[in-house]
């Protein structure tokens, strides 16, 4: 993971909005795992551990995937105003 | 006719129709071309497959962020882009090293050569108040206070490790009244790392 500093993993602040220029880059790395893959690398991680985790994260991804299909199908909608009759 | 109805079933299929959460969006990786339809298997190959795997087989999400036309990402002028009348790769570096225990603040030229350090230690926190959010802002508004002194205004700013002190180190730079460009994060971390340390006794 070697890039040219100051060009990756940077966010430029705009108009000395610190925070939302740290919201931005914790999100990223959040979202790309990095800070996880950190967190994990600090202490050894025994292959019992290693596979439970795999296997957990696995069925939480189906089940997540799952749930949100059944969110949209239960939410699905097939009209142009959601509320009629309300203002 | 037949086109339009091609187009139609495309709208249908779409894989990135399903499932789409807010501020995401979906990039399809496999290729939808449109060409002239001859027959009916030519019709059904250029026709995306029905995506029945699990999210990130065939698609992917990426922060919508990226996409926002502000420049809130470096690109290949950044380095010699002027803030303040000093190019971005000259400005002078506030290097935050972040532990669970600790903050360092250390304060370099574009070079790397050190100018100011300073940490909770030398703050005056002893032992765990080291390691609070308190003691790292009040270390980098002093930091800060002795750097405008010595003439850095504009500084460019990075963070490594994780820490009680990530967040407010930042604040209090900005607090003692330094223009912060960028904010970079420099943490450390490999995927086929040596082996750490075992993990500690509960």
């Amino acid at each position: 993971m070697r890039h040219a500093s100051f060009i990756a993993r940077t966010v430029f602040v705009h108009n000395n909005d610190v925070e939302a220029a740290c919201r931005i880059l914790n999100r990223i790395l959040g979202r790309e795992d990095i800070l996880d893959q950190f967190r994990r690398t600090r202490y050894f991680e025994k292959p019992f551990q290693f596979r439970r985790r795999i296997n957990f994260e696995r069925c939480k991804a189906i089940y997540n995937e799952d749930m949100d299909r059944k969110i949209q199908f239960v939410l699905r909608k097939n009209r142009t105003d959601p509320f009629p009759g309300s203002l | 006719m037949l086109r339009n109805g091609l187009y139609n079933l495309l709208k249908n299929l779409s894989i990135s129709e399903n499932g789409v959460q807010e501020n995401v969006r979906t990039l399809v990786t496999s290729l939808t071309r449109c060409r002239d339809v001859v027959d009916r298997r030519e019709m059904l190959r250029s026709l995306p497959k029905p995506d029945e795997g699990t999210v990130g087989e065939r698609t992917m999400d990426v922060d919508s962020s990226i996409h926002e036309r502000t420049d809130r990402f470096p690109d290949i002028d950044t380095p010699n882009r002027l803030f303040n009348g000093i190019a971005f790769k000259d400005l002078p570096v506030f290097n935050i090293r972040v532990s669970p225990n600790n903050t360092i603040i250390n304060v370099t030229d574009a070079k790397g050569v050190p100018k100011i350090l300073r940490s909770c230690g030398i703050e005056g926190f002893k032992n765990t108040r080291k390691g609070t959010n308190i003691a790292a802002q009040a270390t980098a508004i002093t930091i800060g206070t002795k750097a405008l002194e010595k003439g850095i205004k504009t500084v460019r700013v990075r963070v490594r490790g994780l820490g009680p002190g990530r967040m407010s180190a930042i604040k209090g730079l900005q607090m003692s009244g330094l223009q912060i460009i960028s904010i970079t994060d420099s943490t450390r971390v490999s995927w086929c790392p040596p082996r750490p340390r075992k993990r500690k006794k509960l």
